[in-house]
């Protein structure tokens, strides 16, 4: 009993983090259709960044949170605004095909500013332990779980009650009558691509404070896609839920099964529930897939 | 108000959609612009309202004015924000989304306190929209969803009102209330309307001035009064043909080279 509760604490705080990985490739998805392929990089950058900061100034783990967070939004509406915004009216799939280039080329960029040597990332946050369940977890991942919380629930609240967020759905809805209402579209896109950054440095700070900062963390990002494709591409909080599911799938198979099973067990899963459910849990049923 | 002149468009740069339509809405008027599927009207009042570009489509010469100023070229909120809003074909309702969301995006180009007052306006024109304001918008039926499409556009305080088809798979009761609401807004609101029909009797019934178009352009323009006059209206448009018969094959060719004439 207390491995099994051992192994489903660290999944839901492995699996918080592919849950806002997935958030943000939903964000994205729903609003515009595309996958950004790039989400694990965008994490990566982010993270550095956070890095980059933390060793400049000695700031507490919160304040490192905001800024980075801050900082992310505009990487993200950059890219947009010089990568995407120019393919707008082109086949969903060319701009899926930048996406991937821009993979590759935020990859390189942080080899070339940091190195491809693992690097301690300094978050602050405090490294011992405290009981849960009568299991021990980090503070660090119980942190993790309450921001993965209120990440969720204001983004609840930002979708269902802001008017930009109305708008977000709405224009995932209908994009020509969204245009028809004076729905600035584009803007839409833009504040899609920086929340969907934004969700993805929160995880980049938690990921690199367990893993340390390495130019192959980007590969989180391919792991947390299990967890949209599960919830449906286009629910964010399907994506979300989707997570904390790959994540015990994850530990689970390795705890009970093993075999480096954790690596794999995701698509096991992704391939089941396409096979079931082929738009996903949450998904809308006649969504195009990728 | 709104002034099209000469305006072709073209789908993909090579299917002509229309070709030289010229008309003109003046201030406080109800125009109507009347024609078969396929005539192109759908197509000008997307020229209009800026979102031809998603079907690819363009216009390629011509020019459309509404208060001076050339709407070409404009991107579509902009255009909202000078007041200009269409009903479109089929109501095109956010159908995920709950009526009052519905509402709250017609008013988007509005600051807040405008939004609110706009959303008690459309409740007390509509008092079925009203009740149904939590309601998921694509489960109300043809007719409440053509009230919250008619609300959806007036939240945008609009001085020009476009509507596509609005009578379009509706019952007759519920088109006699809409296209009683219409010719309402106008004396109370003195807002403009262009009325885009396939029922040409209902729309020359409301309207001060109408338009026929057939094939991509304008073949007639009149006063409602005397196009119900014209044998031609009578027998294409309404339905009336001599002596109340029934035609024979002579006269369905007949029907075409009249047609074709017509054109």
């Amino acid at each position: 009993m207390e491995y099994f509760l051992a192994l489903t604490t660290s999944g839901i705080a492995v699996g918080v983090l592919y849950g806002m990985l997935g958030m943000a490739y939903a964000v994205i998805y729903k609003s515009t259709g595309v996958v950004n392929f790039a989400q694990g990089e965008v994490m990566m950058l982010t993270a550095y960044t956070a890095y980059a900061i933390a060793s400049l100034w000695d700031v507490g783990f919160w304040t490192l949170l905001i800024s980075v967070t801050i900082i992310a939004i505009f990487v993200g509406l950059f890219i947009e605004f010089v990568f995407i915004r120019p393919m707008l009216g082109q086949e969903v799939f060319s701009i899926v095909m930048v996406t991937i280039g821009l993979a590759v080329a935020i990859r390189a960029i942080v080899v070339m500013i940091w190195d491809a040597d693992p690097i301690p990332f300094p978050s602050g946050l405090p490294g011992d332990t405290v009981s849960v369940l009568g299991v021990g977890m980090y503070k660090s991942q119980v942190y993790s779980i309450i921001v993965f919380l209120a990440l969720v629930f204001i983004m609840w609240v930002f979708l269902r009650f802001s008017r930009i967020g109305i708008a977000m759905r709405a224009t995932a809805n209908l994009q020509t009558t969204a245009l028809l209402m004076g729905i600035n579209v584009k803007r839409v896109f833009a504040i899609a691509w920086g929340l969907s950054a934004m969700i993805s440095a929160v995880a980049g700070i938690f990921i690199a404070s367990v893993q340390d900062l390495m130019p192959d963390m980007w590969f989180n990002g391919l792991k947390a896609f299990p967890a949209v494709i599960v919830g449906g591409l286009d629910s964010v909080f399907g994506a979300a839920l989707g997570g904390i599911i790959i994540g015990l799938v994850e530990n689970y198979a390795e705890g009970y099964i093993g075999f480096n099973l954790k690596e794999i067990a995701g698509f096991i899963v992704i391939l089941i529930v396409l096979m079931i459910r082929p738009y996903g849990l949450f998904g809308k049923e006649e969504i195009e897939r990728v | 108000m709104l002034k099209v002149t000469n305006a072709q468009i073209v789908y993909d740069n090579v299917i002509e959609a229309v070709r030289d339509v010229s008309f003109e809405v003046r201030d406080s008027q109800i125009v109507a612009l009347l024609g078969s599927n396929g005539a192109g009207k759908s197509t000008v009042l997307k020229a209009i309202s800026g979102v031809l570009y998603p079907e690819d489509g363009e216009v390629q010469s011509g020019a459309i004015e509404f208060d001076g100023h050339s709407l070409l070229g404009s991107a579509a909120d902009k255009i909202v924000r000078s007041g200009i809003v269409q009903v479109p074909e089929g109501r095109q309702l956010f159908d995920e989304l709950t009526v009052e969301e519905n509402l709250l995006m017609g008013g988007y180009t509005q600051p807040v306190s405008v939004v609110k007052q706009n959303l008690e306006k459309v409740y007390d024109l509509f008092s079925r929209v009203a009740e149904r304001r939590s309601n998921i918008a694509g489960y109300l039926s043809g007719g409440e969803q053509q009230m919250v499409a008619v609300g959806r556009a007036l939240m945008s305080d609009p001085k020009l009102l476009m509507l596509d088809e609005p009578s379009l798979g509706l019952a007759p009761q519920i088109i006699e209330e809409i296209f009683q609401t219409i010719v309402n807004l106008r004396k109370e609101r003195d807002v403009s309307i262009l009325l885009v029909e396939q029922n040409a009797r209902l729309a020359l019934e409301v309207s001060d001035y109408a338009y026929i178009m057939e094939n991509g352009r304008v073949v007639m323009d009149d006063e409602p009064a005397k196009l119900l006059e014209n044998e031609d209206v009578k027998e294409f448009y309404l339905g009336f043909s001599d002596g109340g018969t029934r035609k024979n094959m002579r006269d369905v060719k007949h029907y075409k080279r009249r047609k074709r004439w017509l054109s």
